[in-house]
């Protein structure tokens, strides 16, 4: 029995997905998903539509190791005496952050013949690569050694020189039900209040989003594929969207009429700490032609219909993150009354 | 959610196949510094360095496809060939690839050999189709047959016509005397704009655009075909200007206007790799038949990104200024020669087809641009900037004397 072990953040893309895909992975036999958290919230959650016995089933199936990762005496001793053959580590610069002997440690247990998947958060990703006039971002581009989120990139060259087996793939933004990063949720709290889409500056900016259920597909696609071994994969959605798109798609995936979309100049108020936008104020996007061509990785979701999936799975059913706040929108909404009148 | 399926081994998850595809380790190297996108995808590819490439050439041996190119044989090849404006380049150096690779070129354009717009580039550089065995005529496209004095041809490739009146005939004549492929240079300016970058072959078009007619008439008439939807080009012999207008301004310390906020995406090809897509169509029929392709780079630039690239590659500084046309009343088709919206589409059809890749990096490809650009002189030559001056008046925006 294949025995996989998760190493897994607080905040996370819906993990209950990413197992239940890698326990139902077709080329798999018979996999033992461990779950290695700080136990600060569950770890398995009951996926939308999924009926209560399927779940309990799921449940039943993954074990779950608690402790932080910081407490590297017990994650050496764990790995090591548990025998992992595969390490999915979701967020590498937790690791690196800490301790970079740590670090090394965590990897030693970590067999030659294990295979390493690192999921590298969306937003790091965005500031691994070079801002650039040129795009989309491809595998192959430079990236920034002065970064300051330098611990994605130096796990990618940690796996590297250790001799392990790894697979780095790097999202965009992503989306679907249960996300805890309110994208696509921010759009339709919005939608469903009836007020208008503040958005920064032209709306042209160009973003990407990737549904996590093709993301967790590409986790499965990777798994004991040796064309995947020591490469890195862009995986997102196969079309990019503009920030204006990305309100008219969520509004068509809601049901909602096409929405009043208002656009401001970022520099003309203080929003203080509140983030009045969820997207980087740039074009972000990246090729995923590479996994499509050598994985045969394909997106199942095209944009409105993941978003129909995120806003029938989630949203319309009353579940959110975060909870609306329309604060920074009405310092926008006053500012333009008060430029008409 | 299914059960686990149970399996008596577990080594089953770590063997693979012996994989079929190139290893990792020959996932080449970019040549430049900067992103080239190339990946393993199939087996031929040509190297930037020089127009005529042996046809056997590829960069790797091993690979999932059987195609080779040396299979594909010596070609005749007509090309009817617009005497004017952007596409016009596509000819000069399709014609010099082919016959670089052992095919023979014939090619046909449009009007008479002693007008005025065949001392423009890249006609005033024909003899160097010539020198290397290539045949030039000139004519009227509706009389091919005649213009070619009754020559046949294994290949058409049309790079004139925009609407169905001027290439029917040119298709029926192909047809008729016996051409197996016929290739058209259409226009990424078809498809529908989007927010949803980028086009992709098979988004939908506008029905009414004159090119739209002519793919749907070719792909009627012949079987073995092939549309190519290109953008904008670089390269020396260009009939039409591009980097020219930014260089323009930057030698001049003027201030180089873009309308909008200068993000907008566009796409710009060194014209060799339109060439080399062609070249492949022509050396790989069945692959290609039935095919559309996006005739383009394989990188996005914006507006604002082409003005910065252009003044790094000429060593000088640049003064980006942003307009609204409409609310200064001006024309932007008249005043910026790049599409005031996101126009990107991406060469998909190619890579996965054709085994096509990309070769423009234009930080590099800019840096030769103007080295041309001051060595013909036109960095001192006295312009005019009529609508430049109204647009900075409008902003009020000081120009250096």
């Amino acid at each position: 029995m294949a025995k996989l072990v998760v190493l897994q953040p607080t905040k996370q893309p819906p993990i209950s997905l990413l197992s239940s895909s890698l326990s139902n992975g077709t080329k798999l036999c018979q996999i033992q998903v461990t779950l290695f958290t700080r136990g600060k919230a569950p770890v398995t959650q009951q996926l939308p539509g999924e009926s209560d016995s399927d779940y309990s089933d799921f449940k039943s199936k993954v074990l779950h190791l608690k402790r932080d990762r910081q407490d590297s005496e017990f994650v050496k001793s764990s790995l090591s005496a548990e025998g992992y053959d595969v390490v999915y580590d979701i967020n590498g610069t937790r690791l690196l952050a800490s301790n970079s002997q740590y670090r090394f440690i965590c990897l030693k247990p970590v067999s030659k013949r294990c295979q390493y998947h690192t999921l590298h958060d969306c937003i790091l990703f965005c500031c691994i690569n070079l801002k650039s006039d040129i795009l989309p971002h491809c595998e192959v581009d430079a990236v920034d050694p002065k970064s300051r989120h330098k611990g994605k990139l130096n796990t990618e060259s940690l796996l590297e020189t250790s001799g392990v087996n790894w697979t780095s793939l790097r999202p965009v933004y992503i989306y679907g039900p249960l996300n805890y990063n309110p994208v696509e949720e921010w759009v339709f709290h919005h939608l469903k209040a009836g007020r208008p889409i503040p958005i920064r500056n032209s709306g042209v900016q160009i973003t990407q989003l990737g549904h996590v259920k093709d993301l967790a597909t590409a986790f499965v696609q990777v798994l004991g594929n040796e064309k995947a071994s020591k490469q890195v994969f862009n995986i997102s959605g196969e079309k990019y969207i503009t920030f204006d798109g990305l309100a008219k798609a969520c509004a068509k995936a809601g049901g909602f009429p096409e929405p009043e979309i208002i656009h401001y100049n970022p520099k003309e108020f203080d929003f203080g700490k509140k983030k009045a936008f969820p997207f980087r104020d740039q074009h972000f996007f990246a090729s995923v032609e590479k996994a499509k061509h050598v994985l045969g990785w394909k997106p199942e979701f095209d944009l409105v219909e993941g978003l129909t999936d995120s806003y029938n799975l989630d949203f319309s059913r009353g579940t959110y993150r975060k909870e609306a706040d329309f604060s920074t929108d009405d310092m926008i909404l006053n500012k333009s009354f008060a430029l008409q009148s | 959610m299914a059960a686990l399926a149970s399996s008596s081994s577990s080594s089953l998850l770590f063997t693979s196949p012996p994989s079929k595809l190139p290893s990792p380790s020959l996932y080449p190297l970019p040549r430049f510094s900067l992103p080239t996108s190339s990946f393993l995808s199939s087996s031929l590819s040509i190297s930037p360095s020089s127009l005529s490439y042996p046809t056997a050439s590829r960069r790797h041996s091993a690979s999932s496809f059987t195609v080779r190119a040396a299979a594909a044989g010596k070609k005749k090849v007509l090309i009817v060939n617009t005497n004017s404006g952007g596409h016009a380049v596509i000819g000069f150096y399709f014609a010099k690839q082919l016959l670089g690779s052992g095919h023979e070129v014939t090619i046909l354009t449009v009007g008479d050999e002693g007008s005025d717009k065949m001392k423009k580039p890249p006609f005033n550089r024909f003899s160097e189709i010539t020198s290397a065995g290539g045949k030039t005529v000139w004519g009227d496209p509706a009389d091919v047959g005649t213009v070619v004095a009754g020559a046949t041809f294994d290949v058409v490739l049309d790079n004139n016509g925009k609407d169905l009146d001027s290439v029917r005939p040119v298709v029926d004549w192909a047809k008729s005397s016996g051409v197996k492929q016929f290739l058209f240079i259409s226009s990424a300016g078809i498809y529908k704009p989007t927010d949803q970058p980028p086009h992709v072959e098979g988004d939908v078009v506008k029905a009414d655009a004159g090119h739209v007619g002519v793919e749907k008439y070719i792909a009627e008439v012949f079987s073995s075909w092939a549309i190519f939807r290109p953008q904008y080009m670089i390269g020396s012999g260009n009939n039409k200007d591009c980097e020219e207008w930014f260089f323009d301004r930057i030698v001049r310390n003027r201030p180089v206007p873009i309308p909008g906020s200068g993000m907008q995406l566009t796409n710009i090809a060194h014209v060799r790799d339109v060439s080399s897509m062609l070249t492949l169509a022509v050396e790989k029929p069945e692959a290609a038949s039935s095919n559309i392709f996006n005739c383009v780079s394989d990188r996005a630039v914006t507006l604002d990104g082409m003005a910065r690239l252009c003044a790094e590659a000429a060593g000088l500084p640049v003064e980006i200024v942003h307009y609204d046309p409409k609310a200064i009343g001006i024309d932007a088709k008249k005043a910026f020669p790049f599409r005031n919206m996101h126009f990107y589409a991406e060469p998909r059809a190619a890579k996965d087809i054709l085994g096509w890749e990309g070769t423009t990096n234009l930080p590099e490809d800019l840096k030769e641009r103007f080295e041309e650009y001051v060595k013909i002189g036109r960095d001192t030559k006295p312009m005019k900037f009529e609508i430049d001056d109204k647009i900075l008046e409008a902003l009020k925006v000081a120009v250096a004397v």
